[in-house]
């Protein structure tokens, strides 16, 4: 998973010029500023509607500026965003989040620790040298290196090896039923040898080559100002037909976002906080989109404490107003939400895994009276905690909304909680300094995982997981975390992933607040991208196009 | 010569120290970066913080660090960002341009009009005028420069559509109209201050024996104005000019962030929140510099505009 960095001056900045964007916009159409907040609602699909027609060219922001086009360096969702058009995948994942064939036509498990990929010998670089399936075994292997940001979703591979012209087999140490979901991530680029040899320490950089085969690539990128991808010619997938000719990206804050697509001067932007969606709610030019994604907020669990006692934190989980939440700190762009990872996760399975969240239990849209009178009598069977709980927070609205909550929670079933402040720069410590966490029993944060299977964040049950922070070890979960990795089978691999979801959810090993969707800002001029989380990987600019004929 | 090399000594031992305080400063601030190195929760096992820690010479102790830092500093290379993994100096290059911009046309504003209404209030003392200059730069300089950004967003650019509303256009006149906006908001607050100390020293030298005698042979009020007054006030404006200038370098801070525009003041935020110490190092020292620079040239400038200053100067 990564970790997206939202940074306190600019939160703060936002949410400024998002209330005098919302004073404009009063003071034109002279509605009155005094009604009610009221949850919001975008239409929730895997995709916008289809484009009716090409497009010359788009202007599209980013959060952020793009750092490096190397993504075995690092990449930032700025970069995912590009990186999704210009590189092929030896997977690729779908708009609904589906896994789908990339350079590799097809992909088997022969046995628990051997996979044959069958390579296609029709696609081209953008130099025009075709990719040979050494090339292929050459990307992974640069992927699997010590210190390459990708090398953990390797981590149980022992060999990658040319076993025929167009056949890769990969050896693992142990099964590993979800190694194919990270080939169509970032682990999974097919990169141009010949190129990231020429350009050595450059590759990446602004001025370097590219080492990609996607249906778009760099035409420029003028460092601090802008970045234009551009509809690769003979494209070597027919299939394709990519409808925007260009696609100019720039990037900014929040509300200089908003501000570029209320103008018009952009046309879409996908976005890292839905609540700044909301200034276009009702608006007559731009219309938000929303999709699923794995991104949930939770309350991620110490062992501070009093935490230690599952019946404390299912107490908690059933206290907490996560409609109030929802309506406060995403103006109703988020979801309650039972489990701690999103729906955009169940990429295989779907309706299983929606059937097992509707039957869960503990984390109730908005506590009823019985869940307060079953809530108290946990903490009664506890006993209370004799020192108050510590709730961290970074300041921004939305940690302070979660946080407040939680207190608010911990009050109506008769625990004392406080808030703990840490500085927005020192907050991400919290997972990788026990000091630190010594110090709150839970932190808000938005968690999300890079593969969409739940599997890959059920993982973290594990009593030896590095984020489970010392609160949950349970024997038979790790045991069903091994058989889950084994289960190659997508049914039966559903079926362990549910029970191991059902025991996560019973012990509140992190309390579940709203699932955040992926949200997306366009003009109505141009429509056809997915609205799901699939831009990361997918490239999406090909079906970019407009909305009239 | 030995008053040059002194300068010059003086200037050296200002940018040692200050970037030995800001090597400091980051290195005491909360957060660790090793945890944006990594990134990913779940990669942050004991050994990969211990590799990481160790390639970016984060375990050694504060002293060896700065040392590595300006050692290379003195060759010119002042390292790789954390974050964009880019050398730093590429980083800057592209970036420095736009700010020097921004600053060069706020300055150009501040200064033309900061002056005009000084003058205007002087000539105009204790009139209506006067009062309405004086109350209305004061209040515009008690509003922040971000507040005012926004509110110029909201109406020039949202709602008027005279100007964009983010970014720093391309070259030549396009980055006028791109910069125009940002360089109001960043001139605005400093109008008060130059414009007070214009009619201040101006309104001292009305009275002035000099300027009675002129009066005196008859000459006309809009050439003492000229000859005899502003001329002999220069020193103390020109002299709050340039440190109001070089103020604005730091002041780049919240209105790029504001317009979204890509400049050093911007990238120090981003480089700040994401603990990316060579770029922090490498923007500060740069605002040092340009602070030094911009007070340096003050220094030649006033005596050559005015012969009673010699050897006296604002300094470093």
């Amino acid at each position: 998973m990564k970790k997206s960095t939202h940074t306190g001056i600019r939160v703060t900045i936002g949410f400024a010029a998002v209330a005098a964007l919302g004073l404009t916009a009063c003071s034109s159409d002279g509605n009155s500023g005094n009604e009610e907040p009221q949850a919001l609602e975008a239409p929730f699909a895997a995709a916008t509607p289809r484009a009716a027609g090409p497009v010359e060219s788009v202007t599209w922001m980013l959060g952020g500026e793009p750092t490096t086009m190397d993504a075995d360096i690092d990449a930032t969702t700025a970069d995912d965003t590009i990186l999704a058009n210009t590189c092929d995948r030896l997977m690729q994942v779908q708009p609904d989040l589906t896994l789908g064939a990339g350079i590799a036509s097809s992909a088997e498990w022969t046995d628990d620790t051997h996979v044959v990929l069958t390579i296609r010998q029709d696609a081209v670089f953008h130099d025009g040298s075709p990719v040979s399936t050494e090339d292929v075994v050459w990307s992974m292997k640069r992927h699997a290196a010590e210190g390459a940001a990708e090398s953990d979703e390797y981590q149980n591979v022992v060999s990658i090896d040319q076993t025929g012209t167009d056949k890769i087999t990969v050896t693992t140490t142990q099964p590993d039923a979800i190694f194919l979901q990270a080939m169509a991530g970032d682990g999974g680029i097919i990169w141009n040898p010949r190129v990231i040899e020429a350009e050595g320490d450059n590759f990446g950089s602004p001025s370097s080559a590219s080492a990609c085969s996607g249906p778009y690539q760099i035409e420029s990128w003028e460092p601090g100002s802008q970045l234009t991808i551009v509809k690769v010619t003979n494209y070597w997938n027919t299939d394709v037909q990519a409808l925007a000719e260009r696609v100019v990206f720039r990037w900014a804050d929040e509300s200089a976002i908003a501000n570029s697509l209320k103008t018009g001067e952009a046309d879409g932007a996908y976005l890292e906080n839905a609540g700044a969606a909301v200034a276009f709610m009702g608006s007559s030019d731009v219309s938000v989109f929303q999709g699923p994604s794995t991104n949930a907020w939770v309350l991620e669990t110490t062992d501070r404490g009093a935490l230690t006692d599952a019946r404390v934190r299912q107490a908690l989980s059933l206290a907490l107003d996560r409609e109030g939440i929802a309506a406060a700190a995403f103006s109703g762009l988020a979801q309650p939400w039972k489990t701690p990872v999103g729906a955009g996760a169940w990429g295989y399975e779907v309706d299983a895994f929606q059937q097992a969240f509707d039957a869960l239990e503990g984390a109730p849209a908005a506590p009823s009276a019985d869940n307060l009178e079953a809530a108290k009598q946990l903490i009664a069977e506890a006993g209370a905690p004799s020192a108050p709980l510590v709730i961290g927070s970074n300041g921004s609205s939305t940690h302070n909304v979660i946080a407040n909550a939680l207190v608010a929670a911990a009050k109506a079933i008769g625990l004392e909680a406080e808030i703990l402040v840490v500085p927005q720069a020192q907050y991400g410590d919290f997972y990788s300094d026990a000091e630190l966490r010594g110090q709150a029993d839970l932190w808000p944060d938005e968690y999300y995982i890079s593969k969409n299977d739940p599997l890959g964040f059920y993982k973290n049950g594990k009593s030896t997981a590095g984020v489970n922070f010392g609160v949950f070890s349970d024997p038979e979960y790790d045991k069903l975390v091994e058989q889950g990795y084994a289960a190659t089978d997508d049914a039966k691999r559903a079926e362990i992933t549910i029970e191991l979801q059902k025991r996560w959810v019973e012990n509140a090993v992190w309390i579940p607040v709203v699932a955040t969707p992926a949200t997306l800002i366009m003009s109505n001029t141009v429509t056809g991208v997915p609205s799901s989380a699939a831009y990361i990987y997918y490239p999406w600019a090909v079906d970019l196009g407009s909305s009239k004929e | 010569m030995i008053r040059a090399i002194r300068r010059l000594g003086g200037m050296l031992l200002t940018l040692v120290v200050s970037s030995f305080i800001i090597f400091a400063a980051m290195f005491a601030a909360p957060g660790d970066p090793v945890t944006f190195l990594i990134g990913n929760p779940e990669n942050m096992t004991p050994e990969r913080i211990a590799s990481v820690r160790a390639q970016y010479h984060l375990d050694e102790p504060m002293l060896l660090q700065y040392w590595h830092w300006a050692s290379g500093a003195l060759t010119g290379d002042f390292g790789q960002s954390f974050h964009y993994h880019q050398p730093v100096i590429d980083i800057l290059a592209t970036r420095v341009p736009i700010t020097l911009s921004l600053v060069c046309y706020a300055s150009l504003l501040l200064s033309i009009g900061g002056i005009m209404l000084g003058v205007l209030a002087a000539v105009k003392r204790g009139r209506p005028s006067d009062t309405l200059i004086v109350g209305s730069t004061t209040l515009a300089a008690s509003i922040p420069s971000f507040v005012l950004g926004i509110a110029f967003v909201a109406l020039f650019a949202v709602q008027l559509r005279w100007f964009p509303v983010a970014g720093a256009g391309s070259a030549g006149m396009n980055r006028i109209y791109y910069l125009t906006l940002p360089a109001l908001t960043l001139a605005i607050g400093a109008l008060a201050i130059v414009s007070r100390v214009t009619r201040q020293s101006m309104i001292e030298l009305f009275s002035s024996d000099h300027v009675e005698a002129a009066r005196a042979t008859g000459l006309a009020e809009r050439l003492i104005v000229r000859d005899h007054v502003l001329r002999g006030s220069w020193g103390p404006i020109i002299t709050m000019v340039a440190l109001v200038i070089a103020s604005l370098i730091a002041g780049t801070v919240a209105v790029e962030t504001v317009f979204g525009i890509s400049g050093v003041g911007s990238l120090l935020v981003d480089a700040i929140n994401t603990h990316d110490f060579p770029v922090v190092q490498a923007v500060l020292l740069f605002m040092v510099v340009a602070y030094m620079v911009v007070t340096t040239a003050v220094d030649l400038l006033l005596p050559i505009l005015d012969p009673r200053i010699k050897q006296k100067g604002v300094s470093a």
